[in-house]
């Protein structure tokens, strides 16, 4: 099970993400928890998630989530703007998929 | 070349300062306050709305009428009017809590010391507390009151100035003897306060901070200069792909709720609403249709005269999302970020809008905001109406503005489909050579 975790300003653009990537994923035959929060959620809930994501209008989130994410000890990275404006679901599994593998 | 070196100059400068402002110790324990204070307000508003009817002091006799309203105006006057009370608490709560402590003491000791602070007469009868003190008037106090107390609070935690309990002690014992001394200090600092004050010609704090910081920044930011301003910031960052609304409302949402709560105050009075930028002005009238930037108008002008499949495409995908005023997938995918075509309509729209919603508020053509607080997630139209104290003219405003911004557009949009459209004729040629 790959916990894949998205965080932007109030979690409802990437909230959009979420369906998409649960559709890709079942394409895939990966299997994955994918959740999206508000950014003040996205510290607590690093624990529970293999990899973050963050909406590419809150990139300068990065810095600070780095410090949490590296005591949780998961890789993060933002989520690159064209998939974003495309709701590329697929395009934005892979990313993490490559996130956690390369860890 | 220029452009681009231009482009990354500016980013170079805005990153920094969205991360400054986004990430402030201050400012994320403010927007984390509004947010506790949200389903409150939310609730308050539901109550304005429903006592506030259309038609209905026409359809019940007077007396009924006031009845009916009467009944109702405890779900606001409880909630909206006196908001300030919990995202005190919420700063508070936040302040101390990301500094490693007990976040209920540091709520409640930011609570406390407000209310040192604040006049304890009503019409020269000690033992009440005027609730305007709590409400609008008392909102900057409020939060600087609870940003002193919080940080009090902690220095005093930090330097272990606390009662030790012998092992054995039960932890919650030991957890509420271990706030005593912490709280004890802050709220006596906050009584020397206040006895300094009333010897000053302004008699009490919440009078010196409203008199000096209070008035003068609301009516700076109620104005229309400041509003374009805070507008064009927003449609910059966003322009850069930085969500420009977050961290410009870090810094605004005092300004912007407190005038909000000025004209609650008199719309439930029955009085004349003083304020046209309020938080509404801003979250209905700028943002509320279909997002910043406005661009539900957008989405429709694609649907009207897209042929490319590009525009085609991005519309599809943005326009369920757009009618709830989520537009990253149109600002991302359009794309509007670092676009240079769209940089013109994107900046002048929502400027042109701001002035004649203003406009049109001050010549008393359609009313002024009631001081409800409309989720900003709530379709255009109908958070026009909601917004104006359930007045139709909230909803036909909303839909000239769409207008408007659809009229600045076209012209970008029709360029943009062409450009499209000529690539992927030239693709589909290429392809099909193949």
């Amino acid at each position: 099970m790959k916990n894949i975790l998205l965080a932007c300003s109030a979690g409802m653009s990437t909230s959009l993400l979420v369906s998409k990537m649960e559709e890709a994923a079942r394409a895939k035959g990966v299997e994955t928890k994918i959740w999206a929060v508000a950014q003040d959620k996205a510290e607590s809930e690093m624990e529970n998630a293999d990899v973050l994501l963050i909406g590419p209008q809150m990139r300068f989130m990065k810095n600070k989530y780095s410090k949490v994410a590296k005591e949780a000890g998961i890789p993060l990275d933002v989520i690159d703007p064209v998939a974003y404006g495309r709701v590329d679901g697929e395009a934005v599994l892979n990313k993490a998929l490559e996130l956690m593998e390369k860890k | 070349m220029n452009n681009s070196k231009f482009m990354d100059l500016l980013e170079r400068i805005l990153m920094p300062i969205a991360e400054k402002l986004n990430n402030n110790r201050y400012l994320t324990a403010l927007r984390d306050g509004f947010l506790v204070a949200l389903p409150l307000i939310i609730f308050g508003s539901i109550f304005v709305v429903i006592a506030n009817f259309p038609f209905l002091d026409q359809m019940l006799s007077e007396e009924a009428y006031t009845a009916y309203q009467e009944a109702l105006n405890p779900a606001s006057a409880a909630t909206l009017s006196i908001m300030g009370l919990f995202v005190i608490i919420g700063i508070g709560y936040k302040l101390v809590e990301h500094a490693g402590g007990e976040g209920i003491y540091g709520g409640v000791v930011s609570l406390a010391g407000f209310l040192i602070l604040t006049p304890q007469v009503v019409e020269d009868t000690a033992g009440g507390i005027p609730t305007s003190s709590i409400g609008a008037e008392g909102l900057f106090l409020g939060i600087l009151s609870a940003f002193l107390a919080a940080e009090i609070y902690r220095y005093f935690v930090e330097r272990d100035w606390t009662i030790k309990m012998p092992a054995g002690v039960p932890g919650a014992v030991t957890r509420s003897f271990s706030a005593l001394i912490p709280i004890a200090m802050t709220l006596f600092i906050f009584l020397v306060i206040r006895i300094i004050f009333s010897f000053t010609p302004f008699d009490t704090v919440q009078n010196f901070i409203y008199t000096v910081l209070q008035e003068p920044l609301t009516a700076l930011g109620g104005g229309l200069p400041a509003t374009i301003v805070a507008v064009l910031l927003i449609q910059l960052f966003w322009f850069f792909g930085l969500h420009g609304q977050i961290l410009v409302n870090s810094v605004l949402d005092p300004i912007w709720y407190t005038l909000n709560n000025q004209n609650l105050e008199a719309f439930q009075a029955g009085e004349e609403l003083p304020n046209i930028v309020t938080k509404q002005f801003i979250d209905t009238f700028i943002v509320g249709i279909g997002g910043s930037g406005m661009t539900l108008a957008v989405i429709i002008g694609i649907f009207l005269i897209g042929r490319s499949r590009q525009m085609k495409q991005v519309g599809r995908v943005a326009a369920p999302a757009g009618i709830f005023n989520v537009n990253e997938p149109i600002i991302f995918g359009l794309p509007i970020i670092m676009n240079p075509l769209v940089l013109i309509p994107w900046l002048l729209a929502p400027v042109v809008v701001a002035v004649f919603v203003y406009v049109s508020m001050a010549a008393g053509m359609v009313p002024k905001p009631a001081g409800v607080i409309v989720p900003w997630t709530t379709p255009p139209l109908l958070s026009g109406f909601l917004a104006t104290g359930n007045a139709w003219q909230g909803a036909v405003v909303q839909l000239f503005s769409m207008c408007i911004v659809f009229l600045i557009w076209w012209p970008f949009l029709k360029i943009m489909d062409k450009q499209y459209y000529e690539t992927e004729k030239q693709e589909d040629a290429a392809a099909a050579k193949e």
